[in-house]
């Protein structure tokens, strides 16, 4: 038991990290953001590629990796996501999927479509008690603590971030200040995309990759927005963890059942939860 | 003869076969005091709107000094000196009230954030606190910089808003219903403010009743299903038989 348990965090804890920027982006802009399961691949091809292909060692290949991201979601956020501000919902998804379509495309034409292993770059594992834990899963663990405390940091004790939460309270009132919102928008976008790419990372030694992971991803990571309260950065991460460890308790008693599960509880969630105006 | 600080040269703003205003020609004179009247859903929120960037006309145009603005994004007119409050209170309750001045103040404040440190300038600077704090008591409010705005009471709310709108050295005012759902205490409170900041800059006030304003604008409009119907000194519109029929037997029954 401890053992699911300890799984449940360790994909709780990837679940915050991708989810992040997604909630970000649509608290904060009233933006769905589909390609942000792009970047997600992204992160994961990239990591693959310089590992596989070039000998790079886990570490420097993750930061590549970031940083290779960030490019995409600068475009992405110029050209795409810009655009749309104040425009309906629906242009916002047919958009942004449509990058994350192209996206598919490209991966499936460079990488071609079959699922790519990556191996556990620790590959140690670590006795407590009576249950082996793999080193891997702790770092996890770990970083996504530091994440996690960064940003709430990030987010009480800087310009930037005071400026982001108001924006998420009130748009109209942050731009009767004078403050020009969409540019630390544009910003944040960057931040949660590049966390997303990490995430893109962090999960591929534990799954494997196909070109359809964006997708797969984001449907979770939708679940724990919706779940944790949109743009609700506590929220997210209190969602983030209880759905991964609903995710591991459940694949533990029936594998099939593990992600059905998240839904069952997303829709139990907007059930009891009292409709806000 | 006094200059003309603001000018809507036939706006025009229509939502969905909706004419919210229609045709409004409107100017506010460098330091006078203004209002416009006007039932619910007369269309002054949205007038507000288009002379504050939050939309732009269908039809017509705005002038700033002189300058066309009618397309320039809200947040630099406010950089330019048109600063407005909200009808329903627009402070930012998940923070503190220093918080919410802080927010204000960081535009001008270009040396509080060197581009060097700009990602992870701290919004705590020892002299960004000081000024803030000093803002705040001159509305006599520098001992609540630590509580939460949401447990302010709503008056408090609005005195925070008008401290907030003034650090962002207005030269044209809006102020849309700033009276609506105080007491007649914060009522008080709030008009002497406004009296006292009388002519320092240009105001405009909007407001659903008549009454509140008669005391404090030199000039008073009345709009009415998106239209300016007569405009001129309190008292003479409150006599007008035109503002009586379409407005009167809506007033005072609040
Ligand atoms: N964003 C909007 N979308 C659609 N209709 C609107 C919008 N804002 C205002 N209206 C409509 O325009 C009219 C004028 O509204 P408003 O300017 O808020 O009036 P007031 O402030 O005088 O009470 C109303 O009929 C209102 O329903
Ligand atoms: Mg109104």
């Amino acid at each position: 038991m401890l053992q699911t348990i300890f799984y449940g965090l360790t994909i709780g804890g990837i679940l915050y990290i991708i989810s992040i920027g997604l909630s970000l982006t649509f608290g904060a802009m009233g933006i769905v953001n589909f390609s942000h399961g792009l970047i997600y691949a992204i992160g994961a091809y990239t990591i693959y590629a310089v590992m596989a292909k070039m000998g790079i060692n886990f570490i420097l290949g993750a930061v590549i990796a970031v940083l290779v991201s960030i490019p995409f979601s600068y475009i992405i956020e110029k050209y795409v996501i810009r655009r749309l501000y104040g425009e309906s919902i629906d242009y916002a998804i047919i958009a942004t999927y449509a990058v994350l379509l192209i996206g598919v495309d490209a991966i499936k034409w460079i990488w071609g479509a079959s699922p790519l292993p990556i191996s556990d770059p620790v590959g140690i594992s670590i006795q407590f008690l009576t249950m082996e834990m793999p080193l891997y899963r702790l770092i996890i663990i770990g970083l996504t603590l530091l994440i996690l405390i960064g940003l709430s940091l990030f987010f009480k004790k800087t310009i930037i971030g005071k400026i982001i939460i108001a924006g998420l309270g009130d748009r109209e009132a942050v731009r009767g200040l004078g403050i020009r919102l969409d540019k630390y928008f544009a910003i944040i976008f960057i931040l949660g995309s590049a966390l997303a790419a990490l995430g893109g990372v962090l999960y591929s030694p534990i799954s494997t990759l196909h070109p359809y992971m964006g997708f797969h991803i984001l449907i979770l990571c939708f679940a724990v927005v919706i779940v944790g309260g949109m743009g609700n950065l506590r929220g997210t991460a209190i969602a983030a963890f209880s759905l991964g460890l609903v995710m591991a308790i459940t694949g533990r008693i029936w594998g099939p059942a593990a992600e059905a599960m998240v839904y069952v509880v997303m829709a139990f969630v907007l059930m009891i939860r009292p409709i806000e105006t | 003869m006094a200059d003309t600080i603001l000018l809507a040269k036939g706006v025009t703003k229509r939502f969905d076969g909706l004419t919210a205003v229609h045709n409004v020609t409107y100017e506010v004179k460098a330091g006078e005091t203004a209002g416009i009247i006007g039932p619910n859903g007369a269309g002054k929120s949205t007038f507000f709107n288009l002379l504050t960037g939050f939309f732009i006309p269908d039809e017509g145009q705005i002038f700033y000094l002189g300058e066309e603005i009618t397309r320039t994004p809200s947040y630099e007119r406010v950089n330019r000196g048109i600063v407005r409050t909200f009808q329903l209170v627009s402070v930012f309750d998940t923070m503190t009230v220093l918080e919410n001045m802080m927010l204000s103040r960081i535009r001008q404040g270009r040396d509080y954030r060197s581009k060097r440190r700009f990602f992870f300038k701290s919004v705590y600077h020892p002299d960004l606190v000081d000024e803030c704090l000093q803002a705040l008591d001159t509305l006599g409010i520098a001992d609540k910089a630590d509580i939460k705005t949401s447990d302010l009471s709503y008056g408090e709310k609005r005195e925070l808003e008008i401290v907030i709108a003034l650090s962002l050295n207005p030269k044209v005012l809006l102020l849309d219903e700033p009276f609506a759902g105080l007491s007649p205490i914060e009522i008080g409170h709030i008009s002497r403010v406004v009296q006292q900041l009388s002519g320092k800059f240009a105001i405009l006030i909007v407001e659903h009743k008549i009454s509140k304003l008669v005391e404090l604008v030199e000039r008073l409009c009345v709009l009415n299903e998106g239209t300016l119907v007569c405009s001129g000194t309190p008292g003479k519109v409150i006599c007008d038989p035109q503002v009586r029929e379409c407005y009167w037997g809506k007033e005072e029954t609040a």
